[in-house]
């Protein structure tokens, strides 16, 4: 029974349906102030609804399978993007009481799953029979190549630090000296997590006015429904792998609780949601440059920091 | 179960989002209705880049003899259920180029629309009322007027 | 301007005469020195080739062909002509393209249009039109253009034909060893609008692109021949919606021209507050166009909500917010009512509120110049072979602004000055573009103060003074006026006929035909995240490139 609510209510699926429906409503909503613009509004309060009949009418439209195209590929693949992206949620310290799956190695799964991701994205792509869907996943796994490096890197340091590969223990050994040390770290994870989830200025794979729409090009009705909840997911992946690994998880100032942990990742969003009104898109060759020659780099040396700061600081810990 | 999928119709009818191709001037003053003054966001209406994920095709303005395969290529692309709507005098009759050697004079003839939007352009606020228009027709479970008939359906493109 | 004709001297011609205060009118008598004429001039300094118009005189069996030279930085200008037998097969010319590289789709278009053929041209494909006008001549007098419609269905099937003949062949004749392939870029495509550039790329490398354009060709040059003088305004004004008022304000100078008529002080301010308005909710649209092509709406957005106060000015004063159809032969069509620059003071109060956070955040962004800096760089010996204008020359550092160089309407009292910057990359396009906005602001300031003056004065009657009247026919002849639009040089060229009601022959050489030439030549080696910046850069609207 245990199984079945974890897998499907929370932190399963249905959370992720919850998160994708508030998640892209609060997008909508946020981004069109900074436009100067309402946003939705006439649908429930504050156009509260709007994202879920978006969402909803997606899910039951027509879904095209063009010609020339494998259709188990492409029909597999939106399936197989949401259940990678839902699996990281079962690692993750929402309460004290979680994660769902307890393990020595929670940070390695985490950071796994978060990594093959592109990889389906790309084989959507590349399954779809269309020039510009090809160069979008072409893209996608360039991206993902170079801005991985750097990502797993970011995301060792807090396990250097605390000296362990366990979730629950990093959440539990973090403080606000620990904090403190790993900010580069952050920021580094802040700037790949850009990269990994396609975003401004690295919002390249599916660049609209270069190549159309990247890998989602073909898609329509319930495949691009998967597709929409699988990159909203994995927003939710990534965010709540940040929350842990450098802001404490479910860590308050007066309570420990998911509430926190929520709060957390919704800044993550917001700050995100700022840089896409102001970034323009640089190309893939600048992206490229960027990771390789100072991303990669610096988050050598970020290592080298912390291994420093644990000498120095956390020497008896 | 009806009422599930009563609310499937209706959140269809709620969320429109339109193909990007604008064939003629008019997509000045679409572009105008997705500004802050009139954002068409509020009720719901989003352009989208690809045609797989649309709902509605804008004949904006004019349709020349050359983007004619275009726009019926494009309207195929388009998953059911889908709406047509035209803007503006061109698409109606040919508008002030009524004479041109090369303008479509009746495109709807061909590509049958469920909404008309008088004007040349329209006036951003006309484009959201037809919009309503359109889901209007939707709530009341109206099939659309191309998969009626038209020439579309004999025509190669 | 001496120099010139004394370099005509030399040829047989049949006339030279001064013409406007800028302009040299000469007639070859054959057209078989005129390959020899253009190279004395090009060597003159007359370096750009702004038009080729044929003119079709069935009763004279001849087509009259015009070409415009211009010098962009001594600000000398001549108009050639020479005649040409009408029969298709004897309708053949030298091409200028060799020493014009600028007059390539100008020679193209005025071989579709009208099946003057251009010898040694070295691409003299049909452009612009569609297929099923390809081997006819759709703009001579004698085209039977209701026989042609008899089949529509047909006519589209010959464009379909073409179409799927193309997409069959286009990636068989490649090397199969590269990995080159075509990618149709539009018309459906997100940031194209109805154009379609076959780009030849290996990956994300371009190796060619070739524009396929004429998706909104709606044959302007003649559909005002079949509308009256003050009829045509709606064609000429639909030249691109963007900026409608000034190709308008360019057309009546050409039949004012031929009529003889001087216009009001009044109405020539008028001209320059409309057209000012107009050419500031187009440069709008180009700034925003030019971010929304980096991927980033915010910009746009903000752009559409001031220009909505511009437009709410246009709304006002005409009742349209776009289609004004508000300049007409004779001034322009409706008087003033002062409370109408309320409206006015309100768009510049909230131009005045935005534009520092637009310069703050937009034109000094770092990303935009990381992006931008070095791509799509022109020099200012392109911009005169290729006769580019507009911003685009004035990004080049190329001085040419047809409002001070051969100031029209009202802008000879206008304190202004050319907005340049050196380096003609796609950054420096946005700069002056954003600077020119700033100036656009600045002559309605000056105009506005200059029409409050005089009414205050009572030197204007602003319900009486807007129009003079026009005569219905006008007189045999021809003109030749030009405005500086948003995007550039506009020319026409207009000629009537004895008493007529309507336009014999009108030539629109409009900005945007030029710059899209010169998007094969700024992208080769590029990546195709570049097609979109450098698109966006040259300020392209279809509706112009077509026509």
């Amino acid at each position: 029974m245990n199984t079945v609510i974890d897998a499907f209510l929370f932190p399963g699926l249905f959370y992720a349906l919850v998160w994708t429906v508030l998640l892209y409503w609060f997008f909508r909503k946020f981004m069109a102030p900074l436009h100067k613009r309402v946003g939705p509004h006439f649908n429930g309060p504050y156009g509260s609804y709007q994202t879920l009949f978006d969402l909803s009418k997606l899910l039951t439209k027509e879904s095209i399978t063009p010609d020339g195209v494998n259709p188990y590929l492409f029909s597999i693949m939106p399936i197989l993007a949401v259940i990678t992206a839902l699996l990281p949620t079962a690692f993750i310290p929402w309460t004290p009481s979680y994660p769902v799956v307890e393990s020595e190695y929670g940070l390695l799964a985490l950071i796994v799953l978060i990594g093959i991701e592109p990889f389906l994205l790309f084989l959507t792509g590349f399954g779809s029979d269309n020039k510009y869907s090809f160069l979008g996943g072409i893209r996608v796994l360039t991206q993902s190549i170079s801005m991985e490096t750097a990502f797993f890197l970011a995301a060792l340091s807090p396990a250097l630090l605390f000296g362990t590969l366990n979730l629950s223990e990093i959440v539990d050994q973090s403080s606000w000296g620990s904090f403190l040390v790993l900010i580069p770290g952050f920021f580094l994870y802040f700037i790949t997590l850009l990269g990994l989830l396609e975003q401004p200025p690295f919002n390249i794979p599916d660049a609209e006015q270069e190549i159309v729409y990247g890998f989602y090009t073909e898609y329509s009705g319930t495949n691009y429904f998967m597709l929409k909840l699988a990159e909203f997911t994995e927003f939710m992946a990534v965010f709540a792998g940040a929350a842990t690994l450098f802001l404490g998880a479910y860590k308050g100032l007066f309570f420990d609780n998911y509430l926190c942990f929520f709060i957390k990742m919704l800044l993550m969003a917001i700050v995100m949601m700022i840089l896409r009104a102001a970034t323009p898109r640089i190309t893939l060759k600048q992206m490229l440059h960027f990771s390789w020659r100072y991303l990669v780099p610096i988050s050598l040396l970020n290592l080298a920091w912390v291994m420093l700061a644990k000498n120095l600081f956390f020497a008896g810990v | 179960m009806l009422r599930i999928l009563d609310f499937f119709d209706y959140a269809k009818s709620e969320s429109l989002w339109m193909a990007h191709f604008c064939t003629g001037c008019c997509s000045l003053e679409m572009a105008a209705a997705m500004g802050p003054r009139y954002d068409w966001e509020r009720y719901g209406y989003m352009p989208t880049p690809t045609p797989r994920q649309a709902d509605i095709l804008m004949i904006t303005g004019l349709v020349s003899k050359k983007i004619l395969p275009a726009l019926l290529r494009t309207y195929a692309q388009m998953p059911e259920p889908k709406y047509v709507v035209a803007l503006g005098a061109c698409s109606f009759d040919g508008g002030p180029y009524n004479d041109s050697l090369a303008v479509i004079k009746n495109p709807t003839e061909i590509l049958p629309a469920d909404v008309f939007i008088a004007g040349c352009p329209p006036k951003p606020e006309a484009i959201i009322e037809g919009l309503e228009q359109v889901k209007q027709k939707m709530k009341d479970k109206i099939p659309s007027a191309a998969s009626q008939g038209g020439l579309w359906k004999e025509m190669e493109y | 301007m001496k120099k010139i004709k004394a370099i005509l001297e030399n040829f047989d011609t049949e006339y030279v005469e001064d013409y406007k205060k800028i302009w040299i009118k000469a007639k070859l008598q054959s057209s078989d020195a005129l390959l020899a004429v253009a190279k004395a001039v090009q060597d003159e300094g007359l370096r750009s080739l702004s038009t080729v118009s044929p003119t079709d005189f069935p009763d004279r069996e001849t087509i009259e062909l015009n070409y415009f030279f211009e010098d962009l930085q001594t600000k000398r200008n001549l108009w050639l002509k020479c005649d040409i037998p009408r029969e298709l097969e004897k309708c053949e010319i030298a091409s200028l393209t060799p020493l014009f590289p600028g007059a390539e789709w100008h020679e193209r278009e005025a071989y579709s249009m009208f099946g003057v053929k251009f010898l040694n041209h070295p691409d003299l494909r049909p452009i612009i039109v569609s297929e099923d006008f390809i081997g006819k001549t759709p703009f001579r007098r004698d085209f039977d253009w209701e026989q042609h419609e008899e089949d529509v269905a047909k006519n589209v099937q010959a464009i379909v034909d073409a179409f799927k003949d193309e997409q069959a062949t286009n990636e068989v004749n490649l090397d199969p060893e590269s990995s080159e392939t075509v990618l149709n870029w539009g018309p459906t495509h997100p940031a194209s609008g109805p154009i379609r550039l076959r780009v030849h790329c290996d990956g994300e490398e371009i190796i060619s692109i070739d524009p396929d354009i004429g998706y909104v060709w709606r044959a302007l040059e003649s559909l005002v021949t079949k509308k009256d003088f003050v009829g045509a305004i709606v064609a000429v004004e639909r030249l691109c919606f963007m900026d409608n008022i000034n190709s308008m304000v360019g057309y009546c100078m050409a039949v004012e021209e031929i009529a003889g008529t001087e216009i009001t002080e009044f109405a020539k301010w008028m001209r320059v507050i409309l057209g000012e308005v107009a050419r500031i909710s187009s440069h709008f649209m180009g700034l925003g166009g030019f971010f929304m092509n980096l991927g980033l709406h915010t910009l746009f957005m903000w752009n559409l909500g001031t220009r909505e106060f511009f437009l709410d000015f246009l709304e006002s004063y005409s009742g349209a917010r776009i289609a004004t159809a508000s300049i007409e032969p004779g001034g322009v069509r409706y008087g003033l009512d002062m409370t109408m620059f309320d409206e006015l003071q309100k768009a510049l109060d909230q131009f005045d509120n935005t534009v520092d956070d637009i310069e703050m955040i937009f034109v000094n962004n770092p990303t935009m110049k990381v992006r931008a800096k070095d791509v799509g760089v022109l020099s200012a010996d392109e911009v005169e072979d290729y006769a580019l204008c507009g911003i685009v020359a004035r990004a080049s550092g190329v001085k040419t602004d047809i409002r001070i160089d051969e100031p029209y309407a009202a802008y000879d009292q206008v304190d202004m000055d050319y907005v340049t910057r050196s380096n003609g990359a796609a950054a420096d396009r946005f700069k002056v573009l954003f600077g020119e906005l700033k100036q656009s602001v600045d002559i309605i300031k000056q105009a506005k103060k200059r029409i409050e003056e005089g009414v205050a004065s009572g030197e204007f009657n602003p319900t009486k003074d807007h129009m003079v009247k026009v005569p219905k026919k006008l007189p045999a002849g021809e003109a030749l006026s030009r405005v500086e639009w948003a995007r550039g040089e506009v020319l026409m060229h207009l000629v009537t006929e004895e008493k007529a009601k309507s336009p014999y022959r009108l030539k629109l050489k409009a900005p945007s035909f030029n710059h899209t030439m010169m998007l094969n030549k700024l992208l080769e080696g590029q990546t195709l995240s570049d097609i979109p910046l450098v698109f966006g850069s040259l300020y392209v609207c279809q509706g112009d490139l077509d026509r």
